[in-house]
């Protein structure tokens, strides 16, 4: 599985000079910061500091770039945390437990926990990656439009673990998301613009949309009161308890284990990768818990879940973008185009012909992550001040900032626009009961679902069963899917039963 | 069983939620059936909005709950609160409504000035200062990061 002759071309690359060293801590020190930011994501990010790589040598670029993408992912983490912001779709479940620790005090121990899991996620997922690399290329190429839909759908059906009180609301808001999640044109020409808005012909800003339904509509309910956190004594920074908060991460080696088997396999999905990896592992580790009525409220496994798939999904992406020369998202697009710079193509002759320079991307980002662990903790330290902010301060000041985001990502008024819509419809379904993560996923992933049904039906003629029999793969994602529902389920109903057998000590 | 005593209350917020929920699916429905009938085009959006309208159906008898006086209390809130929150969507509405009118770097310290009085800060002097203050930090720190022109009127 691993090629020693290239190991060793590789250790003497990156050993040789000091090039491919220099723009590490640049790189990670960037991402940080642009992935805190509300409204700049981690492609954004990249995009900027792209024709800065025009200038390096093919080794350093790919290794700054990779530092920003590695540093970003965890950067997202920390809006997350601290005003339920979700920097990228990458960090959606993050919000579920990590703000409500905040909430509650203990954003410390939450910044803490997401920076140990994001850091163990990374180095597991290109130690993983290193070995995988080759099997996981030839797996990836057989994946057709069913077993994508197959992905997606168990995506959607994962509604079901993230609805609070009402089973119907929760799937009420997927399927509102899906139905926004599909305006515009789809793939077969078909052009849906109820409002007859010229930027909707590319359907709903996404990012916009999940910034106003997940943050603002929070900040728009936080209006009476005073601070982030109530108690005057908890908003402290302290380092201590983010070490802690570590050290917590380090108490649940199986739920950074599952999460990261699931992100670098979920990752080199192209088009799914880590926005549905994070989900996905949240949702297993709920199912897994035995104090699973907790989750939501603030439980620091949820955060460890999350944080360890996004994190190790990056791995995932880098296979299928180094093995395949596919891009899983905007990220690996990026580093695709910065092989192009360089006049590099990417894909499987890369791989055959380029083996050293691939084992050096995987032992630069083994030296990443370690240090994203010492940048990363200073860089918590310092956001985790925002705790401090009155709130008739933080309010007004990250609604400017989501729309100064919201814009540069649309280039025009359609952001800020959908921002305000998405947050008021955000704020009503919050104040009613309606999980907004749902309306978030459906939102994300209406339109692959639209596309790989379609394609599916184009296949195979509208026979799907009959298509569905002679795809293998297809049928093991969807059996797993049938189990872990069945599963659920059964967790479910026994946690109630339990409950209903308890004394009655309310009140 | 036992049964819940109380009387039944009408949620009207959560009745016209749900009116504009099942108001813009059916909308929308009837939308893409007339751009095309063909599989291709409502393959997922008509049955995923008939799902959704049964959903709606399910939810309505929600809003009707049968709460104690308690319950009740507990959950009335202040007019005033409602009357906060909504004059903060409508200056939030009025500045992304102006950015590309009036310039952001207008848009922003009127809206900050108007956000920050709405959100509970009375002292006019300290309101001026972090508005001004914040608004040429955004507008030159963000113009420095990002390299798409926002419209300006004064900055």
């Amino acid at each position: 599985m691993i090629e020693f002759n290239d190991v060793n071309a590789a250790l003497t690359l990156l050993t040789s000079s000091l090039d491919a060293w220099i723009w590490l801590i640049p790189g990670l020190a960037i991402g940080l910061f642009f992935g805190a930011m509300p409204g700049i994501s981690i492609t954004m990010a990249m995009a900027i500091f792209l024709p800065m790589t025009m200038y390096m040598d093919f080794l350093p670029s790919i290794i700054f770039l990779t530092a920003i993408y590695t540093a970003a992912g965890f950067g997202g983490s920390v809006p997350a945390v601290l005003m339920n912001i979700p920097g990228t779709s990458s960090a959606v479940a993050t919000t579920f437990d990590g703000y409500p620790m905040s909430r509650a005090g203990r954003h410390n121990e939450a910044l803490g926990v997401a920076l140990a899991a994001s850091v163990i996620g990374t180095l597991f997922a290109y130690i993983l990656l290193m070995f995988l690399i080759a099997p996981v290329s030839r797996v990836v190429l057989k994946l057709g439009p069913l077993e994508l839909f197959a992905v997606a759908v168990w995506g959607m059906l994962l509604l079901g673990s993230l609805t609070g009180r009402s089973m119907s609301r929760g799937l009420l808001a997927g399927a509102f998301g899906v139905l926004v999640g599909t305006m515009g044109m789809n793939t077969a020409g078909h052009l849906r613009n109820p409002l007859e808005l010229p930027w909707l012909f590319d359907g709903v800003p996404v990012i916009p949309a999940m910034m106003g339904l997940l943050a603002a509509s929070q900040l728009i309910g936080l209006i009476t009161t005073d601070y982030l956190i109530e108690d005057e004594a908890s908003r402290k920074i302290s380092l201590k308890k983010i070490i802690g908060g570590m050290r917590l991460a380090l108490t649940h080696p199986t739920i950074i284990l599952r999460g990261s088997v699931i992100g670098v396999l979920v990752g080199t999905i192209p088009g799914v990768g880590s926005s549905i990896s994070n989900l996905l592992s949240y949702s297993e580790t709920k199912r897994n818990a035995h104090d699973a009525d907790t989750f939501g409220t603030g439980n620091p496994k949820g955060v460890i879940a999350a944080e360890s798939a996004n994190s190790s999904s990056e791995g995932g992406a880098m296979a299928t973008m180094l093995a395949l020369g596919i891009p899983g998202g905007g990220a690996t697009a990026i580093l695709l185009a910065a092989f192009a710079m360089q006049n590099i193509v990417g894909g499987p002759s890369f791989i055959a012909n380029n083996k050293d320079i691939v084992y050096a991307i995987i032992f630069a980002n083994f030296a990443q992550a370690v240090l994203l662990l010492g940048i990363g903790l200073g860089f918590v330290y310092i956001a985790g001040y925002v705790v401090r902010v009155p709130l008739r301060y933080l309010i007004p000041s990250v609604l400017v900032v989501s729309t100064f985001g919201a814009y540069a990502i649309e280039g025009n008024a359609a952001g800020p626009i959908t921002l305000v819509v998405f947050s008021v419809i955000g704020w009503a379904m919050v104040r009613y009961g309606y999980p907004v993560a749902a309306a978030v996923v459906g939102l994300l992933l209406g339109s692959l679902l639209e596309q790989n049904l379609i394609r599916t039906n184009q296949i195979s003629g509208g026979d799907f069963i009959g298509y569905a029999m002679e795809r293998p793969i297809a049928l093991v994602i969807f059996a797993l899917m049938a189990i872990s529902m069945a599963l659920s389920a059964l967790a479910k109903h026994r946690r109630k039963s339990r409950l209903a057998n308890l004394p009655d000590q309310s009140m | 069983m036992e049964e819940k005593s109380g009387r039944i209350v009408v949620m009207w917020g959560h009745l016209l939620l749900l009116a504009f929920i099942a108001g813009s699916i059916l909308y929308y429905w009837l939308d893409a059936r007339a751009v095309s009938l063909r599989p291709n085009n409502l393959i997922l959006v008509q049955p995923t909005a008939i799902l959704a309208l049964l959903l709606v159906l399910a939810v309505v008898p929600q809003c009707f709950p049968r709460l104690s006086e308690e319950e009740i209390e507990r959950g009335t809130e202040p007019l005033s609160h409602f009357a906060r929150i909504g004059a903060l969507i409508a200056s939030f509405t009025a500045f992304a409504l102006s950015l590309e009118t009036i310039g952001f770097d207008v848009a922003t310290w009127l809206f900050m000035i108007v956000g920050l009085y709405i959100c509970g800060e009375r002292r006019w002097w300290l309101n001026l200062i972090f508005s001004t203050v914040f608004t040429v930090l955004l507008i030159y720190g963000y113009g420095a990061i990002i390299p798409f022109p926002f419209p300006l009127s004064i900055l």
